[in-house]
């Protein structure tokens, strides 16, 4: 990779892959994604959910942010900016972190790859590296952007890892979910990591650029037997919402980019109360989450089991007498694997509850006309599916 | 059970007041300076103008005092001079000027603004700040009574208020006065001591805020300047402070976000129940206490703050007592300043923003015996190199040379900004510790999480120049921060 400088002078710039993607790529549908182009379809959405859910697929998440942290304080660095402690994390372990501003807010989520005591990798979807330098004045911790100099495919579905066996992959069947390892594909010596973003079973796939086209042909090398396709992002968001992930600015707004102060949510708003550790001495935040602990939520993060068959894309959330709007939804989507018609939205407290019951105010597009649906929903876990291959051990081969 | 009850880091006059309230109040107080002497940058200051009156009252302090009316002369490079003295009124007396007489009124008339709206913040003073936002009644409370001050001011003069309150000194002063020579000088009052230039804004309100610290702008030296230091030091020892000189702090001891107490250098640990710093907040934060119990946006926000200093001190010993061309010799207790007009204070102020400076510098100075003793501006604070040292005090001294006729030099310091950082432990080498302007005052001093003298971690105080009211020898922020202490122990 030579061309690192982005700017509006010149297009977007391409990943690694994409003298391979764009052959793939029918649909000629790009996504503008951290100043890269990635596919957003390559035929249609719904196939390549398909191919996710039942052989495998692979993403390009290239442009994702990386920053490398390095140093002897790297350890105390991480635990300082994250809610969760990483004392005893072990070389190869990968944690999902979340880290906060001074009064709780979530400035954005990633994954933390430890290689050792010393040296770090996180990886993120928003710009950080702002955030980190600060975080980590007065440590002795040296923080780099490395995300130019590193290729990545999420390689996601049951036969991810039948293939990257029969690739060759050592041991892969053995590598336990949130752990990661090097490998030897295609005489490529690659990191991979069992982490992904599809609530399936799955790998992350970290590479040099110059591996990068060697990589993507050993994934598609036994295609003729096994329908393995290229993913856009289009279905890798149908394959999160299922899953119950959260997406930073889309679920919520990340709190260096809100406007208004109560646009920010805290890890407790958006359920996940289990990654905060307030027994640890200090990180960012800690203070005003105690406080919020103590007090609750006033609207939450949840699932919603939406009634019918029309997506309640950017619905407004009613109690059931409809006077009062109790919250809005930031993604649905009609789900193929569930059938069924699932959303994730903010709740307000009295309506937090699993089985509580809200009524989404649904305006379906028909041919230049929305219809008006008042359709009725539970409330749910945010995690619609739960796959047991997903963390099982030996995984699937 | 530790022997003290406080500890306070930095013998500096606000360290010494502060130390004096509480122990007044039976604190048992240590105080810890790392230099030889107490005082910190009291040394490098030439006035006590600003010293409060209401503090030496409280503390029962009598400095000398001094029975004269000091000058302020105004020098212009044709040698016609301005001399103005404060007469017992209070109001501005012209003893020679080449201005016309309308300037003349103009400019008494712009000193009586300025002196009615600098004690409608003087009120602001003794107070701590109200929190921002923290939904206590007793903050909202004080917010509103300082609305209600400014609002006293009656309809036409609060409008005049609020409409120069942002505004730069140039601007108002072009639209009043025509000489020169004395729109040099108000400018020159206006922004010594920040990092603005007469057309930067919020230059009038840093004239606003030096008038109300100091109880006037033109006024006369009440006390002898030197014994300041040694009476607090008097009166910490009579009401029972320790006091260690030589002791450098190597770190604020926390457990659980709660201060312990401090180590020194040379690892002996100290205990108490409140640590107070008298060192400035960066100091404070980044090496005192670490940054490892701060969330980040604190750490940006301290890190943030501007503590850029400008002015070098400049000390010249003649072999005999200066002799000021044109100036008679009674009229030489007089603080000269020479900043001729506007555009020469504001090209000079235009180097320095590229951490530059220019060679036609701007200072003030007085003498005392032999010894001039000149702040020069403006004069950059540069990270990690030196300035050109040599060619700085020749530079000054070319300035200088036009005014005094027996200039025979037997000895020159210089001390930039860099090395007064160095001497005075103080970051920046800044006089106030931080820039007096509308962003970091008041409730904003030093900065937004860390006012009211409290820090995030408890039982840690703060009570430098860094603190509201801010810089310059008050003792006001020792005294504040001590209420505030004394009030949270309640």
């Amino acid at each position: 990779m030579n061309q690192t400088n982005i700017s509006y002078k010149q297009p977007l710039l391409e990943t690694p892959f994409h003298a391979k993607t764009q052959e793939r790529c029918y649909a000629h549908d790009w996504h503008r994604w951290a100043g890269y182009k990635v596919a957003k379809q390559y035929t249609s959405a719904e196939l390549e959910y398909t191919a996710i859910r039942n052989t495998a697929g692979v993403i390009d998440i290239t442009p994702m942010h990386k920053y490398s942290v390095q140093g002897k304080d790297a350890k105390k660095f991480i635990n300082k900016l994250i809610t969760r402690n990483v004392d005893n994390i072990q070389p190869k372990q990968v944690v999902y972190a979340l880290w906060c501003n001074e009064d709780g807010f979530v400035v954005d989520d990633g994954t933390i790859f430890c290689f050792d005591e010393n040296n770090f990798r996180i990886c993120s979807g928003e710009r950080n590296l702002n955030w980190f330098e600060d975080t980590a004045i007065g440590f002795d911790v040296i923080i780099e952007d490395i995300s130019h100099s590193i290729a990545a495919l999420a390689f996601q579905g049951p036969l991810s890892c039948k293939i990257l066996h029969m690739l060759n992959a050592k041991n892969i069947e053995n590598l336990k979910p949130f752990c990661f390892d090097q490998f030897t594909i295609n005489n490529q010596e690659i990191t991979i990591s069992r982490t992904g973003f599809s609530g399936d079973l799955g790998y992350e796939l970290w590479c040099e650029p110059s591996q990068a086209h060697n990589v993507w042909d050993a994934l598609f090398s036994f295609n003729k037997d096994y329908k393995i396709l290229a993913a856009g992002l289009d279905a890798l968001e149908m394959v999160r919402v299922e899953a119950g992930f959260i997406v930073v600015n889309a679920d919520l707004i990340a709190a260096e980019h809100a406007l208004r102060p109560n646009r920010m949510r805290t890890p407790y708003e958006l359920g996940l109360a289990w990654m905060v550790n307030l027994d640890k001495e200090f990180f960012s935040g800690k203070e005003a989450l105690i406080k919020q602990k103590n007090k609750g939520v006033e609207k939450k993060l949840i699932g919603l089991d939406v009634q019918g068959d029309k997506p309640a894309v950017g619905s407004v959330l009613y109690n059931e007498s409809k006077n009062k709007d109790i919250g809005i939804v930031t993604a649905a989507m009609w789900s193929p694997s569930l059938k069924s018609n699932i959303a994730m939205g903010y709740v307000d407290k009295e309506f937090m509850k699993l089985g509580s019951k809200v009524l989404a105010e649904i305006y379906h597009p028909e041919e230049l006309e929305y219809r008006k649906i008042w359709a009725q929903c539970k409330v749910v876990k945010k995690q619609f599916i739960t796959l047991e291959r997903r963390n099982a051990v030996p995984a699937l081969i | 059970m530790s022997k003290y009850d406080a500890i306070i880091i930095g013998g500096g006059h606000n360290g010494l007041v502060c130390a004096s309230y509480l122990s007044k109040k039976g604190y048992k107080i240590l105080i810890l300076e790392k230099n030889e002497n107490l005082g910190g940058l009291v040394h490098c200051a030439s006035s006590l103008k600003g010293f409060s009156s209401k503090i030496l009252n409280d503390l029962k302090i009598n400095l000398p005092t001094l029975n004269y009316k000091s000058y302020v002369v105004a020098l212009h490079s044709d040698q016609q001079h301005t001399i103005l003295q404060e007469n017992d009124k209070n109001n501005i007396n012209f003893i020679q000027s080449s201005a016309n007489e309308e300037n003349q009124k103009k400019f008494s008339s712009l000193i009586n603004k300025y002196k009615l709206f600098a004690s409608t913040l003087s009120n602001f003073m003794y107070e701590v700040p109200p929190r921002l936002k923290s939904g206590n009644s007793e903050d909202t409370w004080k917010l509103i009574k300082m609305g209600w001050k400014i609002r006293k001011l009656g309809k036409t003069n609060m409008r005049e208020f609020l409409r120069i309150v942002g505004l730069n000194i140039a601007d108002e002063l072009e639209d009043n006065l025509s000489d020169d020579t004395l729109m040099g000088l108000l400018a020159h009052e206006s922004i010594l001591g920040s990092n603005l230039g007469p057309r930067s804004p919020g230059s009038i309100l840093s004239l606003l805020y030096r008038q109300a610290m100091q109880n006037g702008l033109f006024t006369s030296e009440q006390y002898d300047f030197h014994q300041l230091i040694p009476s607090l030091e008097k009166n910490c020892i009579n009401q029972g402070v320790d006091i260690k000189i030589n002791a450098s702090v190597k770190k604020i001891i926390t457990t659980n976000n709660q201060a312990t107490g401090v180590i020194l250098k040379n690892e002996e640990k100290i205990d108490a129940g409140i640590i107070i710093s008298n060192a400035d907040p960066k100091t404070t934060y980044f090496d005192l206490l670490g940054t490892e119990p701060l969330d980040t946006d604190f750490i940006r926000r301290a890190k943030n703050i501007r503590t850029k200093g400008n002015i070098a001190k400049l000390s010249i010993t003649l072999k005999d007592k200066p002799i000021i061309k044109n100036i008679e010799k009674e009229k030489m207790n007089a603080k000269f300043i020479y900043a001729p007009g506007i555009n020469y204070i504001e090209r000079s102020f235009n180097a320095i923003k590229y951490d530059k400076y220019n060679e036609n510098l701007c200072f003030e100075f007085h003498h005392c015996a032999n010894v001039i003793a000149a702040n020069i501006y403006y004069v950059p604070y540069v990270k990690n190199t030196t300035h050109a040292k040599e060619s700085l005090i020749q530079q000054s001294i070319n300035s200088l040379k036009p005014f005094i006729s027996n200039l025979e030099i037997e000895n020159a310091e210089l001390l930039t900004p860099n090395e007064i950082e160095e001497k005075y432990h103080v970051t920046g080498g800044h006089w106030h510790h931080g820039d007096l302007e509308i962003d970091q005052m008041l409730m904003m001093r030093p900065f937004y999480g860390s006012a009211q003298y409290a820090t995030p971690i408890k039982n840690l105080y703060l009570c430098s120049a860094g603190t509201h009211p801010g810089g310059g020898i008050t003792g006001i922020n020792g005294r504040n921060a001590a209420k505030k202490i004394m009030g949270d122990k309640k």
